[in-house]
């Protein structure tokens, strides 16, 4: 029972952080339809500029605030620098680019910070909580996972349908052409967009090194499960970003601890493919009638 | 124009020999003819296998530099660098000083094979010593031995590269194998802990299989419950509540440092609390201490007390025994010849290893030939004294590395005895006290080998 209820703690702060790189897809998806596989690099360098900043003596929550920063700079620099470039042209383009960006920036952060394991502090503790003297396998860390990412969540569905600037954001990224005309400024919504989805992505960075081990491949698995999250929920909604996040955690924290860890990876896979075949659109799409 | 043209010359002249004393050895198999007679063109003559000349002997050597295993592991080849130039600065080995070129194949596979083919046929290394890694010298274990490159101590406590010398007759294990790590382990807790009921948690490949089959010989009805991790996949969580869940309150864990620091962390945060026994490979005080030591609000005891109480097994001193006589030595080398940083348990398991391939250099004599050094290892290896608290195991029929260790509790960082060294071998060889008085030695005053 009380592995049972351990799993599934585990799989729900895990769940959380698959589901906040998913929204990180989610946010690039539908401000600019392309889908970045350097998010995870990308999050992992701002997670290093944390931890040069806390081991220069600074405190956690500047640390934080200044690796959340960096996301949003890095997020809009790319899209100036790299993707700019290719936009107008077919979308695969702009996702091999963002597949060299991966290789890129594994391989500066090795020069850059050194390519070993190390530890990455927590803000509010390691140990689990007890409850009627039994301890569980929630930290406050885990609790503010989970809270950072619901609020997150909710943020994002609050910007893309209530304000005027999601609008413009969707707009832009359904149909430049038609939003320019309307006068929308295209370009500056898509910078807006990687920016934003970059911040999302360096939260879930942080959020996955707090009180664990990082070092430069840390986030490739998350690249992996945060897509298949991603596309469980369907592309384009956030509230099924988090749904999809939290089931693929609970499924693979379920899968390692009673059927064997080698087989996790598989599982996820499992479970995308399932997903493609059966509701090609994901658990929560709209999508369907608007793709043409 | 002419200086240019003189150089190439020479270099095809090289070449050309080369070439020739490949063949030879290829031709000539296992007599000692490889190389004289036909070494008439470039280089000094008097060379008697690839990679080696009058006065230097090139060997090689993959490590992972970089990459997930890089942390500890890196260390080993700058220990072996600093203990060769020691030697070097003696005057070498028969007046032959040593070269060693390490590759860097970060832990991936395929990377040691590329390394690999670069260090035989390019680099031409009259022998492989210290190359670290399970599955990365599986790779390339194959091609050494069709080449008949000697392929010294590997860093890994696997039991293929020993248990059948017919098989891979050029390569040679080094460190206390896991099976039988497993034995001593197992035996240790049956008679001691009759009680305990024991958890496993195992690297998912040959360390964690080669281990649990030693455990099990003693321990097969206390083992209540064996869970597998897979290396890189760094959520154990799953893992450790179900070693929890099964009531074990004694865990024996074979994994990697990093994993020792992980296992730790979830732990904590499962609020679990076993007896923890650590394989030697997993349990540097040093290193897991400063993966956990900044874990926040004192959750996590820094630095190298981080794993008071473990209970974990060596074969080797370490830095944690500043006044064992060959500690002293490994202080003095890297002092010497040392790069920079602090000597660390990983330097020491690289100079000791460096070591024994000296040792196994002046075996073979003056006429050094490939097969010369493979035979002389059988023949004196499981006399030779070193380092190591129990004698080799090598001998014809067996190329495994050292035949026991100790087990010992660490306190403050450093392991304190619990058992004398014990010695066995791997199947159902029985566990007996070592009576060489290997645990005891010094190293020679110069510090190098001498000659047997």
């Amino acid at each position: 029972m009380q592995q049972l209820l351990n799993t599934a703690l585990g799989g729900l702060t895990l769940g959380m952080v698959y589901a906040a790189f998913a929204l990180a897809l989610v946010l690039i998806w539908r401000s600019t339809r392309v889908v970045n596989f350097a998010q995870a690099p990308m999050a992992m360098v701002t997670t290093f500029i944390a931890l040069v900043i806390v081991d220069a003596g600074h405190s956690y929550w500047l640390a934080f605030a200044a690796a959340l920063a960096s996301g949003l700079v890095l997020g809009a620099v790319v899209e100036r620098v790299v993707i700019r470039p290719v936009e107008g042209g077919p979308e695969i383009n702009a996702v091999i680019l963002t597949l060299g960006l991966f290789i890129v920036l594994h391989a500066l952060a090795a020069v850059v910070f050194g390519n070993r394991y190390r530890s990455f502090p927590a803000p509010f503790g390691v140990r689990g909580i007890e409850v009627g003297g039994t301890t569980i396998a929630l930290t406050g860390f885990g609790i503010f996972t989970i809270l950072a990412v619901l609020a997150t969540m909710g943020l994002l569905l609050l910007l893309f349908q209530r304000t005027d600037i999601g609008l413009r954001m969707r707009a832009s990224a359904f149909n430049p052409e038609v939003a320019r005309l309307l006068g929308v400024r295209v370009g500056r919504m898509l910078t807006l967009g990687w920016a934003l989805a970059s911040l999302v992505g360096s939260l879930a960075g942080l959020l996955i090194a707090g009180g664990s081990l990082v070092h430069p491949g840390y986030m490739d698995s998350v690249v992996v499960y945060g897509f298949v999250a991603a596309v469980l929920g369907g592309l384009d909604s956030p509230f099924g970003a988090v749904v999809g996040g939290l089931l693929l955690g609970l499924a693979l924290s379920f899968v390692s601890g009673y059927v064997g860890s080698q087989l996790v990876a598989l599982a996820a896979l499992v479970i995308l493919m399932l997903v493609l075949v059966l509701r090609p659109g994901g658990l929560f799409a709209q999508t369907a009638a608007r793709r043409v | 124009m002419r200086r240019r043209l003189h150089r190439s010359a020479t270099l095809v002249a090289a070449a050309t020999a080369g070439a020739l004393l490949l063949g030879a050895c290829g031709a000539g198999g296992r007599d000692d003819d490889g190389g004289d007679g036909d070494g008439g063109g470039g280089d000094g003559g008097g060379a008697s296998a690839p990679g080696v000349t009058e006065d230097s002997i090139k060997i090689g050597a993959h490590f992972p530099l970089t990459g997930v295993a890089a942390p500890g592991y890196s260390e080993i080849p700058t220990g072996a660098k600093a203990y060769f130039d020691y030697v070097n600065a003696q005057g070498g080995i028969y007046g032959r000083q040593i070269e060693y070129v390490v590759r860097d194949d970060g832990y991936n596979p395929t990377n040691t094979s590329s390394v690999t083919n670069e260090l035989v046929l390019e680099e031409e290394i009259f022998a492989m010593v210290g190359g670290l890694g399970t599955p990365t010298h599986s790779a390339v274990v194959d091609f050494l031995n069709d080449e008949g490159v000697p392929d010294f101590f590997v860093s890994s406590g696997s039991l293929q590269w020993g248990d059948d010398p017919s098989a891979y007759p050029y390569t040679f294990g080094w460190q206390t194998d896991y099976e039988i790590e497993g034995k001593i382990i197992g035996q240790y807790v049956a008679e001691n802990m009759p009680d305990a009921k024991v958890g496993l948690f195992l690297q998912d490949d040959d360390f964690g299989d080669d281990a649990e089959k030693g455990v099990r010989q003693f321990l097969d009805d206390q083992v209540v419950a064996a869970e597998r991790y897979t290396s890189g996949n760094t959520d154990v969580g799953p893992q450790i509540a179900k070693l929890q869940a099964s009531g074990a309150d004694m865990v024996l864990s074979f994994n990697t440092p990093s994993y020792t620091a992980l296992s730790q962390l979830v732990a904590l945060k499962l609020g679990y609390e076993p007896q923890w026994f650590y394989t030697n490979v997993g349990s540097d005080a040093d290193l897991v201490g400063s993966l956990l030591s900044r874990f926040s609000e004192g959750a996590v005891e820094g630095g190298s007390s981080s794993l008071d109480g473990v209970l974990t097994t060596e074969y080797i001193p370490g830095v944690d025994q500043p006044d064992d006589p060959w500690v002293q030595l490994w202080q003095k080398v890297w002092d010497e010849h040392g790069e920079k940083g602090e000597l660390t348990n990983y330097r020491v398991y690289g100079m000791s290893h460096a070591y024994a391939f000296v040792q196994a250099l002046q075996a073979a004599g003056e006429d050094l030939t490939r097969d010369g050094i493979v035979e002389a290892m059988e023949e004196i290896g499981a006399d030779l004294e070193g380092p190591q608290l129990a004698p080799f195991r090598y001998s014809g029929d067996s190329h495994l590395g050292i035949s026991g260790m100790r087990i010992v509790e660490i306190k403050d960082g450093a392991g304190e005895d619990l058992t004398p060294v014990l010695v066995t071998d791997i199947g159902d060889a029985e566990i007996t006290e070592d009576d060489s008085g290997q645990d005891g030695d010094a190293p020679p005053e110069s510090g190098v080998p001498e000659a047997p």
